[in-house]
Parts: C-alpha cells; structure tokens; sequence
C-alpha cells in the first residue's frame, strides 16, 4: 500500500504531496504515523495559536477498506494544555481523505484573511470566506455544503463555531452533522490560522488485491458488528444508555463530582431520551453500528405560536457534563444547552466541567455577581446556564471571557484547585467508577476515558478487593492495543470486532505482513514516542495529583485515597518508562 | 418475473453506506464508494433524513434515451438499463438525465454505472432498508 501526505501552508499559499508509505510501514498509520510526525515537529517553547504550529489530520491503513475503521486522528501541541494534543472524530471525514489519498493532512501558518480549505484529489485551493467568519458551526456547514456539495454526498466538511475563532482554548472541530475533534482546544488553532473551515472529496479508487479473501473477511467483520451484542448497546440507546447504571453504582458525576448518585437520573437517562426525544439514528460513513442518536427538541419561542425545532446529536459524555455535573435533570433542558454549545463550538466536556466548577466557586464565595454580572449560579438552574453560555459568547465580561479559556486558567486566576476536577490539565471525563478510572484520566496519553478503559477496570472490581498490580497492568495492556487500532483506525465502539486475530488477517489480506509480536512491538514504539513527547512537552507523572475533592467522594468502589492514587501512578509511570527507552532504542537504531 | 432493487422503508436509513460500499466492492471490486451504482444523500446537519438514491428500474428509462451512441440501452430484462461500454463516448448524458440522480458516473473508467438489480446492497444494509420487489407488469 502507499500513503501519502499532503502538507499546506496557509501564509505562503504552498502545497506539497509527499509520498510517507514508509512511516506507514514502521507506525502502522493514524495515531502512530502522527505521533512520530508530532515528536519531530512540537517543541516546548512553540505557542499552539502561533503560525508554526501545525496540524495533523491522519487515518490508516484500515480506513476505507474494513466497517467502523471510520476514524480520523488529529494530533497537535493542545492549547490547553502546552503537551500533546490528540483528538479522534468519525462522520465522514476518514472517507473523504482516504478517497482523494490523502492519509496524512499537514497544516501551517496563517493566512491573511478568514478562509476556508477546498480539497478535491490533487485541486488544493485556499478560498477566502469573510462572510463565513462568526458564523456557528452549524450554520458554516450548511452554506458550505451548498457550495461545495455537488459531489452526491461524498464531501466532507470540518468547521469551527465563533468559540474557535476567539480562540477558546476549549474550542472543538466539528465534522460533517455531529462528530467533533473535540478535547484539547483544536478549534483554537484552526481560529489563529484563520481557517473557518476544510472541505475535502476525492474520487480515487482503493484497490483490493485478494479480492475472494477480502470479500470473506468483510463479511465476517460486518457481521459481527452489524448483528452481535458486542455492539448492541451502541445501537440500541447509545452510550446514554449509561447514564442509569452508573448512578445507580455511584459513579455519575454529579453537581460537580459531589456524588456519584443522581437523584435526577431517570430525567436523563437513555432510557428517556430515546422515549421523548430521538428521532433517528444515524451512522458514521461506513459503520453498520450507528450510534450517533439525534435528539429533537421543539419549542415555542414567541407568540403568536412561532416554533422552532432544535435537533442535536447526544450522547453520554454530554449528558453527564450538561446535566448530572451541573444538577440538570430535565432531557429538553440538556438538548437545549447542548444544542448551544454545538453551535458555539465548545467541547462540551469541557465547557460542562468548567460551568460545574464556576458554580461551586461561586457558592464557596470565590466568584460573585460583580463577576457574573448579575447572574446567580445554580446548580440544576439551566435557565441561567444558558444565559451564561450567552455570555460567554459575548464576551460580556472578563470573567466570562476566562471561562472558554479553560479550567486550569481559571483555577489560577480565582483559585478553588481543590474542587477543578481536572487531569493532566484537561477537564474531567464523567466516571466516578473508582481508582482505575481516575488513574486512567491522569495517566493516559490524551487524560481521556478512551485511553485504558478505567471504568471498565473498575467495573470488573466492583464489590471485590482491590488489585492495583492487577488492575494497572490491565489499564496498560488496554493502553498498548489501543495504539494499535488508533493506528488502523478502527472506532472504539467496533473495539468488540476487530480483535488480535481479525486484526492480523485483515492487515494480511492487504497485502501487510504482521504477527502479533510485530504488531505489539509497533505499538510499544508508538507508546513510548507518546510519552517522549509529552515529557518533551513539560508532562511528568510526577507531579500528577488526585483532585483534593475526589478523596472525600463515594465512588463506585468507594472511597479513593491520594496514596491509592499515587502508587497506581508509580506502577503504571514503571511500565511507560520501559516503552519510554524502548521507542528511543528504536528511534536511534 | 425479474426482481427490481427498492427502498422499502426509508426511515430506517441510518446513512452507515453500507450498501454502498457492498456494490462497489462486489462489481467494482474496489474499496469505497466510487464504483458503486447507487448513492445515500444526507443532509446538512445530520437533520436525520437520509435519501436512498438507487436506480428506479424504469420501463422507459430517460437515461437510456438521453443516450447518444447507444451504449446505455433498456435492459431486456425488462426495466433498467444495460450499458455496451465500447458504445460509450463517456459524454455523461446518461448521469445528468436521470433526475433521481440514482445513475452514478465512475471517474476512473469515465462510464456509467448502471444498476445490475442484483441485490447485494440489499443483503449488506443492517436495517432493512433495501430489498428486491417483484416488478409489477401490466
Ligand atoms: S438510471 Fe435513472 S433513468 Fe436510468 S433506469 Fe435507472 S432510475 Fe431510470
Ligand atoms: S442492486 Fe446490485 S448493482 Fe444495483 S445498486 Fe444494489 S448492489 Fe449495486
Ligand atoms: S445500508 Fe441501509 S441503512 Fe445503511 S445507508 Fe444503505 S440503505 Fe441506509
């Protein structure tokens, strides 16, 4: 297979294709090829909103050949944070790189005005596009793909809201209807290079070699994730189908981690959106699962009997960060905001964890009404979240401003560490399931839940004795092969499917020779690059703490100590320093 | 009688392209979608509506009399059009005739990709979307 890389520089207009099939080669592709790209590329002392600094979109080898490989991976230094920015988004997006063969998407600098990148196989084009600066996500998406839709529905369109064109550290990329490049502040970048948005198509063909055995493979993958229980559950209610069963094992983050139990649950939970509130599900492109659950909302907004109708993707990430965080029980009051921050184009577990915590620091008197001009924080009043939403848009005053900056900016300026519930300067995911969980957050090369899976640790431990050995080397295990299916890139929710044998037979089948050992020694090399970057960056394990707050909550295994903590720590930060010298080993070599 | 491609329920469209995917690899034996005889239009904002673009079988197909050489013709089975590739002087008439936009232009081959009525997409889409019907004579 060859993999090429298309690099564009926004100051100077350039455009360059360049042939990378032999980083594929050694990284796999998607997150592995990236990682190795970034490490050479991302310095501590580059500004993330600065012109330097690039982006990178990639796929890999899977995307366009096997179901759910539906994927892209964005890799940059996270405005948010200064260390490693990853981010992973479905839609369609892997479709259209893949079919004008462009497997890694490089860009840099900053052009001179608003504009937007049109990409159609080798026809790169810069267009400019004022009129679309300060326009909402939603809204860029529809003008653009009336412009540029005359492809029968193979384009794809990645756009930022005005959060990222103020360069809100918390801004999101949102891909085609509902999928987002959504943690570390990508949306920022895109808004310091003037880049409102980037449309791609191509028309190229992906050749098949073994044409009999691919078609068997196929359809034993599709089978399984079309028809089996492993994917079930994301195609019946979703990942809001969650939201119950942790409640009801606290492990809901709720009212800013106060407890793990909401009593307001059942207002949210899959179970009623899927009731009063979806209206169809939808899918990736080329994904049997289908997932992605739309939720309508219709309202009246004025007299006489004016209504509009508000449709909005949910899922339980949102749920959990616009609602139990913030003490919001009622489903139309999630859709509401959450159709707000889409809009916006926030990354909504960001901006959640963020509203939680203004609220607390509010009623613990760090913040007051000179602050929010007025408003009184709440916790459930989503009334006045929305107006602060609004506010935040406006700008309306510094403090609002501050809040799109993130938490760890706001921790410093107003102070209240102790209730930011944040790790490795990201904002929280929504597990409250216990020590692997957290251990995950902090640990884990993006401080997302997608990294080892802790939740899922914890729920196997659930009523029974603890086993940090035990318990870390899973997490780590989950760590590795992960880099392994962010490097074909296969979704998490087909995770079910495309085990160590499929995975093999499915690389053979294109003409890719691997065995396990050579696989998981990949994946240690694309581990330990991760973690010379983000040490590179200024990440040390060190200096990773446990929230003061969550030491005094109940979590789904109880209560979790800071020495629980910092030795799961240690243990884990043990096996990444071997990946560490594993990777430079071979990096030399 | 001969059985003719359909949409059977379009709400149940969750706009996955698996069907699409199917025709492609199967006849065009490509990954992808460039091959493939049919196409899912989606709609800006994912507002959760999906249109099944898959050739209508006519009895008087406007592609095939938009035809200028002869290439595309009616099918004998009945419905549908059959293409003679060496006829085709690739000027895309064909594809632009066909309103429903179902009829797809593959751009490697520069030809058009009629519909072979053949099912596959059917037994690839998870939801029941697609299925064969009877063609109905009259
Ligand atoms: S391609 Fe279009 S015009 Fe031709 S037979 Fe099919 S539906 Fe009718
Ligand atoms: S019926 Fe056969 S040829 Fe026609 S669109 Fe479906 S798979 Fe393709
Ligand atoms: S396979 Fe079925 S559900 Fe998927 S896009 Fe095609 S018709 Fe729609």
């Amino acid at each position: 297979m060859s993999f090429r890389m298309l690099s564009v520089n926004l100051s100077t207009g350039k455009v360059e294709f360049e042939d990378v099939s032999d980083l594929f080669s050694k990284y796999i592709g998607g997150t592995g090829v990236l990682s190795y790209l970034a490490l050479k590329d991302l310095r501590e002392d580059l500004d993330p909103v600065s012109p330097e600094s690039p982006i990178y979109f990639g796929i890999g080898p899977f995307n366009g050949y096997y179901p759910s490989a539906s994927k892209a991976v964005a890799i940059f230094k996270s405005p948010l944070t200064g260390n490693l920015g990853e981010s992973h988004a479905g839609g369609r997006f892997f479709m259209a790189m893949a079919s004008a063969g462009i497997h890694v998407l490089r860009i840099v600098g900053k052009a001179s005005c608003p504009v937007y990148l049109s990409i159609k196989d080798e026809e790169v084009k810069i267009i400019p596009c004022s009129s679309l600066w300060g326009k909402t996500a939603t809204a860029t998406e529809r003008i653009l793909r009336e412009i540029e839709g005359t492809k029968r529905g193979k384009e794809s369109i990645l756009r930022i809201g005005p959060a990222g064109e103020r360069l809100s550290r918390i801004a999101c990329v949102t891909v085609d209807s509902s999928r987002h490049f959504g943690r570390h502040g990508l949306g920022a970048i895109m808004g310091s290079k003037n880049l409102k948005a980037i449309v791609i198509s191509g028309n190229r063909t992906l050749r098949i070699s073994n044409w009999s055995e691919y078609q068997k493979l196929y359809k034993e993958i599709f089978d399984i994730l079309a028809y089996s229980e492993v994917s079930l559950k994301y195609r019946d209610l979703g990942t809001a189908s969650n939201v119950i069963p942790l409640s009801n094992t606290h492990s809901l983050p709720t009212r800013n981690f106060s407890q793990g139990f909401f009593e307001g649950a059942d207002g949210i939970s899959g179970e009623h959106f899927a009731d009063e509130y979806l209206v169809k599900q939808i899918a990736c492109a080329h994904c049997p699962i289908g997932c992605i659950h739309m939720g309508q909302l219709r309202e009246m907004f004025a007299e006489p009997h004016l209504f509009r109708t508000v449709r909005t993707s949910y899922d339980y990430e949102p749920i959990f960060a616009l609602g139990s965080n913030l003490g919001v029980s009622k489903a139309e009051e999630v859709l509401r905001l959450l159709s707000y921050v889409e809009r916006q184009g926030w990354d909504v577990m960001s901006i959640g964890v963020t509203l939680a915590w203004a609220t607390e620091a509010f009623q613990r008197g760090l913040i007051n009404t000179t602050h929010t001009n007025g408003l009184v924080l709440s916790f459930g009043d989503a009334q006045t979240y929305l107006k602060v939403l609004g506010n935040i848009s406006k700008g309306a005053t510094e403090f609002y401003r501050d809040l799109e900056r993130g938490l760890g900016f706001c921790v410093q300026k107003y102070g209240g560490e102790e209730f930011a519930i944040t790790f490795g300067g990201v904002e929280s995911p929504g597990y409250m399931t216990g020590p692997a969980a957290f251990v995950g957050f902090a640990v884990g090369v993006r401080h997302s839940h997608l990294d080892c899976a802790g939740y899922s640790v914890d729920q196997e431990f659930f009523g029974k004795a603890s086993d940090p050995y035990v318990e870390v080397e899973k997490l780590y295990k989950e760590s590795l092969w992960r880099m392994v299916t962010n490097s074909l890139v296969t979704c998490l929710f087909a995770r079910g499917g495309y085990t160590m044998p499929l995975v093999l037979r499915g690389l053979r089948v294109l003409g890719v020779e691997e065995t396990e050992e050579s696989l998981m020694r990949k994946a240690r090399i694309i581990h330990g690059m991760k973690y010379l970057l983000k040490e590179k960056l200024g990440f040390s394990f060190d200096s990773l703490k446990l929230p003061e707050k969550l030491t005094r909550v109940y979590t789904g295994r109880g209560l979790v100590s800071h020495k629980d903590f910092d030795d799961r720590v240690k243990l884990y930060k043990d096996k990444i320093k071997e990946d560490m010298a594993f990777a430079q080993e071979e990096l030399k070599a | 009688m001969a059985k003719r491609i359909s949409v059977l329920d379009r709400e149940r469209c969750m706009g996955c392209y698996s069907c699409v995917y199917a025709c492609s690899r199967t006849w065009g034996r490509v990954a992808g979608i460039e091959k493939a005889a049919l196409r899912i239009k989606s709609y800006s904002g994912a507002e959760g509506f999906f249109s099944i673009r898959v050739c209508s079988g006519c009895e008087d197909p406007d592609c095939a009399k938009a035809c200028p050489t002869g290439a595309l013709r009616p099918s004998k089975r009945g419905f549908g059009v059959d293409l003679e590739k060496k006829l085709c002087n690739a000027c895309g008439s064909c594809v632009s005739s066909c309103i429903s936009m179902a009829l797809q232009w593959d751009e490697e081959d520069k030809l058009p990709v009629p519909c072979r009525h053949c099912g596959v997409c059917a037994s690839f889409c998870p939801r029941g979307v697609l299925g064969m019907e009877e063609v109905e004579r009259a």
